[in-house]
């Protein structure tokens, strides 16, 4: 009979299409399991406070967690300090690099002057020329500019660190895709009305690109609150280190107390974590913008 | 007419002022002042002095120097980081495929996608820690060894520590810290393919590799172009993960490039040395931009 034919062959795709999904739900897994279980061992292992750190095979869950791993990271290293430079750090960072890129990102792309696009390309070209010299030359332009003396103190050591952060081409790049978005009638209705360039863009660019800032924000926050290798290099001052670097001091100094570490490890990941589950969306799109051009 | 010109211009620069400030004095004066330095002698407390060619000769082994031959550290740097250059096809292909796996309606896809993205958000100073610890002589990666037969339980030895897969070990982490990351790029590549000519391509009855290999594949071209040249630059001048996790070590085996301009400069206070090494490197740098730019054909889809 045709109809029984039929209802073979469907339940033999119904088959596939089932098993098909069984298979890629396995390989999800396995990916999943490579991706995150350095952060379960790593976390797992600041929790414990007695056994072997390294066995066959490794443990999956903590046997008798307790906090005690988190209470010796801070007497070791001066933590709340770190984290306070940290949030310093990536709050100036990620204003000012946001407020810059925003206001020059405005006339690259709605007015129309002498230079426009040779200043755009210029800037879009440092992402692919290589600058491998760069990091000797900012360090004696830092030096230069006398950012490290001692009687610049805290301050002088923190533009320091920031400073090359923030002319962002990344920023500025995204900014200026958001900014052509906007329609020319209404940033020429209140030029009609007398608002003045700084006006029209507080008023009418910056909340309409309301999205694209948030995105870039976030992206610029992680970057900065990740970043230690500048401030190894340019900080005299231990004190002053942000959390990434700090870490990185913590595991040089006591290599061989692993609990300890992964604790301030696991302290320097979770604001991260929860910065980035909380605005996902707006991290995705900043990053697909930040191609798309 | 002259005097609204006038106002325009001020207007511009001046929104532009601070960027274009910072930009300045960051990223195009270490361009111009570090090649200068490359044809230097400098230590920072004493003005640089010319020395015209000769950071090169000592670097190549040239001139005065040919006596000593080629310098060794340089070389040996520049050789590993060529090698790190194996990264990018293998992350481009994984990352395509990843991308590829993810882009379906299916329940839980979004919590994979977030999952798979966590260690593009790590800093490398975290990374570089946690792989230090499951690449330990008895940590998870061995156990996972032992277990398939490729290591003998009884002395398992860390990876890291052997001067032949030290290297590779590290670029692992490198391969795993950017998956996700390339995943995004690319997702964002395969939904910009436009979804009817792959429905026409099976309705004309091709099979799915050949829906891959003539449609999905030349619409992502432009995204291969992107994603190549930034891994290819970044393996070339790859130094956070070598810094963190091995130091260059063992015997000398993940010494990279950088590493090498890094120890010049800030260990040996040879600044002009170490700006002519960094020149070198950024040369080979845009070899390497250039073949990347004729293997994915400029990048265009057709």
């Amino acid at each position: 009979m045709p109809d029984l034919e039929l209802q073979r062959i469907r339940a033999r795709k119904r088959l596939r299409v089932l098993l098909e999904r069984v298979l890629i739900y396995l390989l999800l897994l396995l990916i999943l399991v490579v991706s995150v279980y350095p952060f379960v061992w790593t976390f797992v292992t600041s929790l414990e406070t007695s056994g072997g750190i390294f066995e066959f095979p490794p443990s999956l869950v903590p046997t008798d967690p307790s906090l005690r791993n988190y209470k010796e990271v801070f007497s070791l290293v001066p933590v709340a300090r770190q984290v306070l430079n940290s949030l310093l750090l990536c709050v100036f960072g990620v204003g000012l690099s946001v407020a810059f890129c925003a206001l020059a990102a405005y006339p690259l792309a709605k007015m129309n002057f002498p230079g426009r696009n040779f200043v755009f390309y210029a800037i879009l070209a440092t992402l692919v020329l290589p600058n491998e010299a760069g990091l000797i030359v900012n360090y004696v332009t830092t030096v230069k500019l006398g950012l490290l003396r001692p009687e610049t103190g805290a301050v002088g050591q923190f533009a320091a660190i920031i400073l090359p952060a923030l002319p962002s081409t990344v920023g500025l790049f995204l900014l200026r895709q958001a900014y052509l978005a906007v329609p020319l009638e209404l940033i020429e209705a209140a030029r009609i009305d007398g608002a003045s360039e700084l006006t029209i863009w507080r008023r009418v660019m910056l909340p309409l690109t309301m999205p694209t800032i948030a995105a870039f924000s976030i992206l610029q926050f992680v970057a900065i609150w990740n970043s230690f290798l500048w401030a190894v290099i340019v900080l005299r001052d231990r004190e002053l280190y942000p959390l990434a670097a700090g870490l990185l001091d913590l595991a040089g100094a006591f290599a061989t107390n692993t609990r300890a570490v992964s604790a301030g490890a696991i302290i320097q990941i979770i604001p991260i974590l929860i910065i980035f589950f909380v605005f996902q969306r707006y991290f995705m799109r900043g990053l697909e913008g930040a191609v798309k051009g | 007419m002259n005097a609204r010109l006038l106002r325009t211009l001020a207007i511009a620069y001046g929104f532009m002022l601070p960027m274009l400030a910072l930009k300045a004095v960051y990223t195009f004066w270490p361009i111009l002042f570090g090649t200068y330095l490359a044809f230097t002698e400098y230590n920072i407390i004493s003005p640089p002095r010319w020395v015209g060619l000769r950071n090169f000769e000592e670097l190549f082994g040239l001139g005065a120097f040919a006596g000593r031959g080629p310098d060794r550290d340089f070389w040996y740097g520049l050789t590993n980081s060529v090698k790190y250059v194996l990264v990018v096809p293998v992350i481009q292909i994984l990352s395509i495929g990843l991308a590829m796996l993810v882009n379906r309606q299916l329940p839980a896809i979004s919590l994979f996608r977030t999952a798979y993205y966590v260690p593009v958000v790590t800093s490398f100073a975290v990374v570089g820690l946690m792989w230090n610890w499951m690449y330990n002589q008895y940590g998870p990666v061995n156990f996972i060894l032992t277990r398939l037969g490729l290591m003998n339980p009884d002395n398992p030895t860390n990876l890291l520590a052997n001067p032949h897969l030290a290297l590779y070990a590290v670029m692992f982490v490198t391969i795993w810290k950017g998956l996700g990351y390339y995943m995004v790029l690319y997702l964002a590549g395969l939904q910009s393919i436009d979804k009817s000519l792959e429905e026409a391509a099976v309705i004309d009855g091709a099979g799915r590799w050949q829906v891959f290999w003539n449609i999905t594949l030349p619409g992502l071209r432009p995204t291969i172009l992107v994603c190549s040249l930034l891994s290819t630059i970044s393996a070339i001048k790859v130094f956070e993960e070598i810094f963190v996790m091995t130091s260059g070590g063992p015997a000398g085996s993940t010494y990279t490039a950088m590493y090498f301009v890094y120890a010049q400069a800030f260990q040996d206070f040879r600044y002009g040395y170490a700006a002519a090494a960094g020149l070198v490197i950024a040369a080979v740098s845009l070899i390497f931009g250039v073949i990347n730019f004729r293997l994915t054909r400029g990048g265009s889809s057709s």
